[in-house]
């Protein structure tokens, strides 16, 4: 019975490290990341390098910012992020920078390149995580499988309740209507099923373009002069009108015409992130304020 | 009667660029109104670049040639084209057209540059037709043309430019016996009842002997012989140039060449 | 009969132009609607100029390259423009007019390129070598494109590709202004090369025993047309198709002469791309397609039924 047994574990163990992973131990840590890949530590992870200024975000809001020795260069909130060494901007991630750290889990965003750079890490022994980070609803799922890597679970516990409460409110009633431009020529705008528009939606302002299903979209200047948006938003750090902004053809669009610009520093509504139901107060302050 | 000179070339030494020889060496040739001259050698003896020496399109190395008493390289396309008129071995057809349109592009070098085609261009294109015995075909495809009946129009396009001296390079290559003589005959009678002058390359040694008034043989670039058939086409210079053994037999007042078959072949 | 034809088609593109839109301008209010006279119009009239551009272009390269199936842009201009695109974004040149500039001075780099492979290999203006000098001198662009979008930021180089493809959505008096000032020079040269452009398709060597002035002529209309397409490049993108199909409809249409085809072509090409743009505007409203593609869609069926028109004749 017990070489029975033997056997089995052998065969386990060879299946096991066929597939790449590690044989799993009683007591340890495992979640289902976003490629549907099941990722096994044997203890929380002591040494993270994250190659998302959002998840780094997280990791700090749950407590885990000190077990970070590693970052991308874009990763800049909070100001402790900055005493953590950049591993390089992280597009594509330098496999090379990230393995010098030494790293017990790598949090990656689950795009093209960063999969590639995943295996890569993964043939190195080092494991990996890729989490899908594009909308509202992602960011709880993604900070409560943080937390039980880190094992900080009951501190991600409170934050996620709040991502997620925030995730399900309906859409707030609307007041204002906004346009959200990021580029002029071609006009680029931003559509239904991103992040922006849920943030807008939240703060009680009607994206113009919500009828739009993609993320971003070219349209004409005269669909929007059409569609005649209260405010054209825009990331920017600063308070200077955009540079078409003095256009004649551009200034059809009355909020143009009217220099009724909402300015959105990047850090906070770039992308999403903990502070996301910051950046809907802020806008909802702004948008009040220009009233 | 003193015959107008229109092409007066002399001593022509040319050379193409990376070329390991001269393509012509030292040839002269002048050519009056009035009078019928072929230019007869074996393939690459200079034929051809002769012709664009003397039409200004090659630059000599050393010698002259001159259009009506001026150098070729001074004459603007333009000019040159309303005084000789040019029908080349080949050319390119890339769009479907008809044969009045072609004659008319004959036409070219006499209209102003905003100009539009007056009734005096009309009728140069109808006179040229008539001289060429193509008037029938005026609203044919080029494509529907039979090979002789393309040459017709071609030649009349030439005409068209009302020019001093027709040239013409190889024309009856690929034609039949019947279309060949009437090239001949046509050109014969271009310039003797018009006063045109006129040169033609050809292979066609024994029709040209027949025709012309002069002849001047090339070989290599040289000049071998020039003057009357009758005085230039002998049995060792054509034997010489053409390297294939020939009795010159008399026809008409003029030498036929006959090439003679080889002995082992021919008991 | 044929010329009134395309008078009405003039007419009715840019009366579509004008009406169709997503704003609803009532039929009164038109002549007053800022929307109309600072959006519509100068789009519509920049349309239907850079189609014209085009158009003209694409009859000049096609008689100098001798080959009925070229397009302005075979001659690696749209990869110069790419790359000068691509690097006034990557390198954030500043300015408003920083892009199309820099798309300028990309397309004339890439003619002058080709223009000195042809002297190289001892063949000026040998249709050839500028066919084969194109393709290399476009991959050439290409490639250095490449490498400076792996290396900057993907955002913004999305956005420049969206430019490349083509549109009018940046259309404005100024825009139109400048291609008022500049386009008719070319378009007088190449119109006053049209006899000799007759006689360059029976061959170099022909076309000179008829008068033509080959050298000159072939670097005069290789200047013009390459100076047009870069203009409507800088103004509009790359906007392919238009100067490949248009000849051969007014060939067709309205007759081969040169006289006759540059005036035809120049309508037919302003034509066809202001009603391009128009459908681009439209067919998937509120969202825009780049011109390019719509030129692209409609041009590849319409050129494959050409082709075969062109090779049972």
């Amino acid at each position: 019975m017990q070489r029975t047994h033997l056997a089995g574990f052998v065969a386990l163990t060879i299946t096991a490290c066929a597939r790449g992973e590690h044989v799993p131990v009683r007591g340890g840590i495992a979640v289902t990341d976003d490629a549907g890949r099941r990722v096994t530590l044997a203890a929380p992870a002591r040494r993270i390098v994250s190659l998302l200024p959002s998840f780094t975000e997280i990791l700090f809001a749950i407590g885990a910012g000190d077990r970070l020795v590693g970052r991308t260069t874009w990763c800049d909130y909070p100001p402790e992020a900055l005493a953590v060494p950049s591993v390089g901007d992280g597009m594509p991630p330098s496999v090379e920078a990230v393995a010098a750290r030494r790293p017990d889990l790598v949090v990656l965003y689950r795009a093209g390149p960063n999969v590639t750079a995943a295996a890569q890490l993964e043939r190195l022994g080092i494991r990996t995580v890729l989490l899908d980070l594009n909308l509202l609803e992602q960011l709880g799922p993604a900070a409560r499988r943080l937390g039980v890597l880190t094992g900080h679970s009951r501190a991600a516990d409170s934050l996620v309740h709040v991502l997620d409460n925030l995730a399900s409110q309906p859409a707030a009633p609307s007041t204002r209507s906004l346009a959200f431009i990021v580029w002029d020529n071609p006009p680029i705008v931003i559509g239904a099923g991103s992040y922006l528009d849920r943030l807008a939606a939240l703060a009680g302002a009607r994206n113009v373009f919500h009828d739009v299903g993609a993320p971003s979209a070219q349209v004409s200047i005269e669909t929007i002069a059409a569609r005649d948006p209260d405010f054209v938003a825009l990331l920017s750090d600063s308070a200077v009108p955009p540079r078409y902004a003095m256009r004649p053809e551009w200034r059809v669009v009355r909020a143009v015409r009217d220099a009724r610009f909402l300015f959105l520093p990047g850090q906070l509504f770039g992308r999403p992130g903990p502070r996301a139901a910051e950046a809907i107060r802020e806008l909802r302050r702004r948008l009040e304020a220009a009233r | 009667m003193d015959r107008e000179l229109i092409v007066a070339v002399g001593d022509l030494t040319c050379r193409y660029p990376g070329a390991p020889r001269d393509a012509l060496v030292g040839v002269s040739l002048d050519v009056r109104s009035g009078e019928f001259h072929a230019l007869l050698g074996p393939n690459g003896s200079g034929k051809t670049t002769l012709l664009r020496a003397a039409l200004g399109l090659v630059r000599p190395a050393r010698g002259r040639a001159e259009i009506l008493g001026r150098p070729a390289s001074v004459w603007s396309r333009r000019d040159l084209a309303r005084v000789v008129g040019v029908v080349p071995q080949r050319e390119e057809n890339l769009f479907p057209q008809r044969v009045h349109e072609t004659v008319l592009l004959g036409r070219y070098p006499h209209l102003s540059l905003f100009g539009g085609v007056r009734a005096a261009d009309r009728a140069a294109v109808e006179r040229a037709l008539v001289a060429c015995d193509a008037v029938d075909l005026a609203d044919r495809w080029l494509w529907t043309l039979s090979g002789g009946e393309y040459q017709r129009v071609r030649l009349a396009r030439a005409l068209a430019q009302e020019p001093r001296l027709l040239v013409l390079d190889e024309p009856t290559a690929s034609l039949d016996l019947r279309h060949e003589m009437e090239l001949f005959e046509l050109v014969r009678a271009l310039v003797d009842r018009h006063g045109l002058a006129a040169l033609m390359i050809t292979h066609h040694v024994n029709l040209a002997a027949r025709f012309v008034d002069q002849v001047l043989i090339l070989a290599e670039g040289h000049a071998v012989a020039r003057g009357a058939p009758v005085d230039v086409l002998t049995r060792e210079t054509a034997a010489a140039v053409f390297q294939w053994p020939v009795v010159i037999s008399a026809f008409d007042g003029r030498p036929q060449m006959i090439p003679l078959r080889k002995k082992e072949n021919h008991p | 009969m044929r010329y009134v034809l395309l008078a009405a088609a003039v007419l009715t593109t840019l009366a579509a132009a004008l009406l169709l839109g997503p704003a609803n301008v009532p039929f009164g209010d038109l002549l007053a609607s800022p929307i109309v006279w600072q959006l519509r119009l100068p789009r519509a009239v920049l349309a239907f100029l850079v189609g014209g551009a085009l158009g003209v272009s694409g009859v000049g390269l096609q008689a100098l390259v001798r080959n009925p199936l070229a397009d302005p842009f075979l001659l690696g201009l749209s990869g110069g423009a790419g790359l000068g695109a691509v690097v006034a974004i990557a390198f954030h040149l500043p300015g408003p007019w920083a892009l199309p500039l820099a798309a300028f001075v990309g397309a004339v780099g890439a003619m002058a390129l080709v223009y000195r492979l042809g002297l190289m290999s001892g063949a000026e203006l040998d249709p050839r070598i500028l066919l084969l000098g194109g393709v290399a001198v476009g991959a050439f662009a290409a490639a250095i494109t490449t490498a400076l979008v792996s290396l900057a930021e993907a955002t913004e180089l999305r956005n420049a590709f969206l430019w490349l493809w083509g549109g009018f959505s940046g259309a404005s008096w100024t825009t139109v202004l400048v291609i008022l000032v500049y386009a008719p020079l070319p378009l007088v040269v190449l119109f006053a090369a049209a006899r000799p452009l007759d006689l360059l398709a029976l061959g170099d060597e022909p076309a000179q025993y008829l008068g033509a002035d080959v050298r000159r002529l072939k670097r005069v209309v290789y200047l013009s047309a390459s100076l047009l397409t870069a203009a409507a490049v800088a103004v509009a993108g790359v906007i392919g198709f238009v100067g490949l199909i248009v000849p051969h409809v007014c060939r067709l249409l309205w007759g081969r002469l040169h006289r006759t085809l540059f005036p035809t072509a120049f309508l037919a090409g302003g034509v066809l791309l202001a009603a391009a743009d128009t459908l681009a505007r439209t067919v998937v409203a509120p969202r825009e397609l780049p011109v390019g593609i719509v030129t692209a869609l409609l041009g590849v069926p319409l050129f494959a039924f050409l082709l075969r028109r062109w090779t049972v004749s």
